[in-house]
């Protein structure tokens, strides 16, 4: 008898222990709307609160300065409200926020993950008609499907390419490579001199992607125009782009003719700056934010961008902007929401800001500071003159990390680029059509 | 035995806690269970029940079989790994040592690290070109090089040592517990009948420890199957999916949004830890033997 209670209970322990498993995952999903949730509330005297989400990673935006907010606060008695967001689960609490109704009044968010993660058209308000639209400079960068979605001040979206040591090239007397095989002997000379031409930092795997990308784009814009719409409806696959195979084994080949770190999959993007600064590299398929991280360690540091040379006359990759201000459709206090961005985009304000952050602007009557020497060569060389191809990632409907995880795979020798570019299309399908998109199912 | 104690408190005291834990355990576990039928998606206004979908969806998908194949390889080879290491430590270190409380501190210690500062002292001697790999050149044995964790076909496995040496010792606390209840007497008799260690170990030792290699056995196996953040702080399941496991899994399904695939895992690792654990667990507690 004694032995059954035990037995019997040891089976209901055993069985509770499982059961906490799979409370502990379900819960993940639905906890995240209790973060930050008070709601906006008029107060008595006329003071309006607007709540302002965004993620704690970007709490040094420039839009919600404690001093800026103060001034939209004394001129207009509107209160912001900021709602701190946890950087890794922004996009969840923003996405049960907008499903649930508890919006805010304002988000920060990049364009391109909007459209993706947040269902743009869905759940923020178009801002074509509003009276700064028509200052803007460069409409793009602010829009989706033909409509202004979003505010911003500068229209420098920071670009990708090739970060370059001047230095290690002037050194060698090398010249930025036009074409691959430029490319491939430049890389044979810097490493003759025993540097290492190239750096990997793939164990990150966003970081196999900026080749692809900016290549794809670039392709896709001279020769093959309709691309992004055949993938996204389904008419095309992505291994019906020979080209994209191509240009995923140049990027595989560099590593396996010795031009990069041997050990790509253990490397990772924080060694970077560290990894100029010693001059161990010479360069690297990157942002150039990069430059001013590492500008910011060693102002005597000169290091340039110039475009992925996966082919001639290659136009400079645009990356889809980040931190731009959106309002949501269903915010309680659209009206002063609106004003938020009028105070911002008002001319005195904007150039405040374009001053301090040495931002490009995106005003036709606010001026562009100066700006450091590697940014005003990447101005006056590609922005200026239009010579720059907004990267994949801007027409991506789904979430597309998994991408970069196949091309890890290439690295790691378990995949040939066909094979890679394969395993993707069929999370691809899957992702298009978990998500609903006409043509596939 | 005698009814002599009367019970101080009724059995009503329970029903506070038990409403708690059914509300916060129970509750979201049955919830779960329903949602992992639908398409539950967050970019989706509305929700609709879709069948076996989902679980056609994991089993069609080479991902996440791998991940499933990658969680039973990390659940077994644990469980012996930490187990077999676990009872040989207990036995070493019930011996009369000198230093046996030091040791017995050292190999314990590990498991109180977080995971996340183990993976920051691992992962750069795990490189290709790292500290494990130097230490095999140093004693001949270049040919062992591995680029232990990117190498897609022994990733997952560098994952388990990482694990077994980090709760090894934990296994050891129990097994020494369940060692020191064992009366000398048994020994003594053995010794006499001309047992030897070997012998006295198979027949003594291992039969009497069976409780300790009960609680020790479905510990690691739970938490075998449930592993996550070894896989997540070390290799984050890459390079590319090589090292995913079920819980990596999840948490990737519901970053990408697919909220109803991601339960519907989850239900699935919930049915299979109780289709393993409970047979195992009745199977073992038969074995046990009274002393």
């Amino acid at each position: 008898m004694q032995s059954k209670t035990k037995r019997t209970s040891a089976l209901l322990l055993a069985s509770a222990l499982a059961v906490s498993l799979t409370a502990c995952g379900s819960n993940s999903g639905s906890n995240a709307g209790s973060g930050g949730g008070s709601s906006a509330s008029s107060g008595s005297g006329g003071k309006v609160t607007i709540e302002l989400a965004i993620s704690k990673s970007s709490q040094d935006s420039a839009f919600v300065n404690e001093d800026l907010l103060k001034k939209f606060e004394d001129q207009t008695n509107i209160h912001v409200n900021l709602q701190l967001l946890p950087a890794e689960q922004t996009t969840t609490v923003l996405q049960t926020k907008l499903a649930v109704g508890d919006t805010p009044d304002l988000v920060q968010y990049n364009l391109a993950g909007a459209d993706s993660d947040l269902n743009l058209s869905r759940n923020f308000e178009i801002l074509d008609n509003e009276a700064w639209t028509s200052r803007i400079l460069n409409k793009d960068v602010l829009s989706a499907d033909g409509h202004v979605y979003s505010f911003h001040v500068s229209q420098d979206t920071g670009m990708q390419g090739v970060v370059y040591n001047k230095d290690i090239f002037k050194e060698l007397g090398l010249s930025i490579p036009k074409n691959y095989d430029e490319f491939l002997a430049v890389c044979e000379k810097i490493k003759a001199k025993g540097i290492t031409p190239i750096f990997m930092p793939f164990k990150d795997a966003w970081a196999t992607n900026i080749w692809p990308s900016a290549a794809l784009a670039d392709y896709a814009s001279k020769s093959d125009p309709n691309l992004w719409q055949d993938l996204n409806s389904g008419k095309r696959k992505w291994s019906d782009v020979p080209e994209l195979e191509t240009i995923v084994n140049q990027q595989y080949d560099l590593f396996k003719k010795g031009y990069t770190n041997a050990d790509v999959l253990s490397d990772s993007y924080d060694m970077a700056v560290g990894k100029f600064l010693d001059k161990e590299v010479a360069m690297m398929f990157m942002g150039d934010w990069l430059i001013q991280d590492v500008v910011n360690k060693d102002s005597n540091m000169h290091l340039g961008l110039f475009p992925i040379p996966y082919a001639d006359n290659v136009k400079m990759g645009a990356s889809p902007m980040g931190g731009q201000l959106f309002i949501p459709k269903k915010s309680k206090h659209m009206a002063e929401a609106k004003k938020f961005l009028d105070f911002l985009a008002s001319q005195e304000v904007a150039q405040q800001i374009v001053n301090e952050q040495k931002y490009v602007s995106n005003f036709n009557d606010v001026k562009s500071p100066e700006l450091p020497e590697y940014k005003q060569e990447i101005v006056d060389n590609y922005i200026t003159p239009k010579n720059t191809v907004t990267t994949m990632e801007a027409y991506m409907l789904v979430d597309y990390t998994e991408m970069y995880r196949d091309y890890q795979d290439v690295y790691a020798g378990s995949k040939s680029a066909k094979e890679a570019i394969a395993a993707w299309d069929k999370k691809f399908q899957q992702l298009m059509k978990d998500k609903g998109i006409a043509g596939f199912n | 035995m005698m009814k002599i104690t009367k019970r101080l408190y009724s059995y009503y005291m329970v029903w506070p806690a038990l409403l708690i834990y059914c509300i916060f355990f129970v509750l979201p576990a049955v919830i779960g269970l329903g949602y992992s039928f639908t398409d539950w998606r967050l970019d989706r206004a509305t929700l609709h029940f879709n069948g076996w979908d989902n679980f056609r969806t994991i089993f069609t998908d080479d991902t996440l079989m791998l991940a499933l194949k990658n969680t039973l390889i990390f659940a077994v080879v644990t469980v012996v790994g930490k187990n077999v290491i676990g009872i040989a430590l207990a036995v070493a270190l019930n011996a009369k040592l000198k230093s046996r409380n030091a040791l017995r501190a050292i190999y314990y210690a590990p498991s109180i690290l977080s995971i996340m500062v183990i993976s920051i002292v691992f992962t750069p001697m795990l490189r290709a070109d790292g500290v494990i790999n130097k230490v095999l050149d140093f004693v001949g044995l270049h040919s062992w090089n591995q680029s232990w964790l990117t190498d897609p076909s022994i990733v997952i496995l560098t994952v388990c040592a990482v694990s077994i040496w980090q709760s090894a010792g934990f296994q050891m606390a129990i097994y020494l517990a369940g060692l020191q209840s064992i009366s000398k007497e048994y020994y003594e008799a053995a010794t006499i009948d001309g047992a030897g260690g070997w012998k006295s170990f198979m027949n003594i030792t291992l039969p009497l420890l069976l409780p300790a290699i009960n609680i020790n056995v479905m510990l690691t196996l739970i938490g075998g199957l449930k592993v996550f953040s070894e896989v997540f702080v070390l290799t984050g399941g890459g390079p590319g999916n090589a090292s995913q496991v079920v819980g990596t899994i999840i948490l990737r399904s519901f970053g990408e949004g697919s909220w109803g695939l991601g339960t519907a895992i989850n239900t699935l690792l919930f049915v299979a830890v109780t289709i393993i654990s409970i047979p195992l667990l009745m199977f073992m507690r038969r074995k046990e033997v009274a002393e």
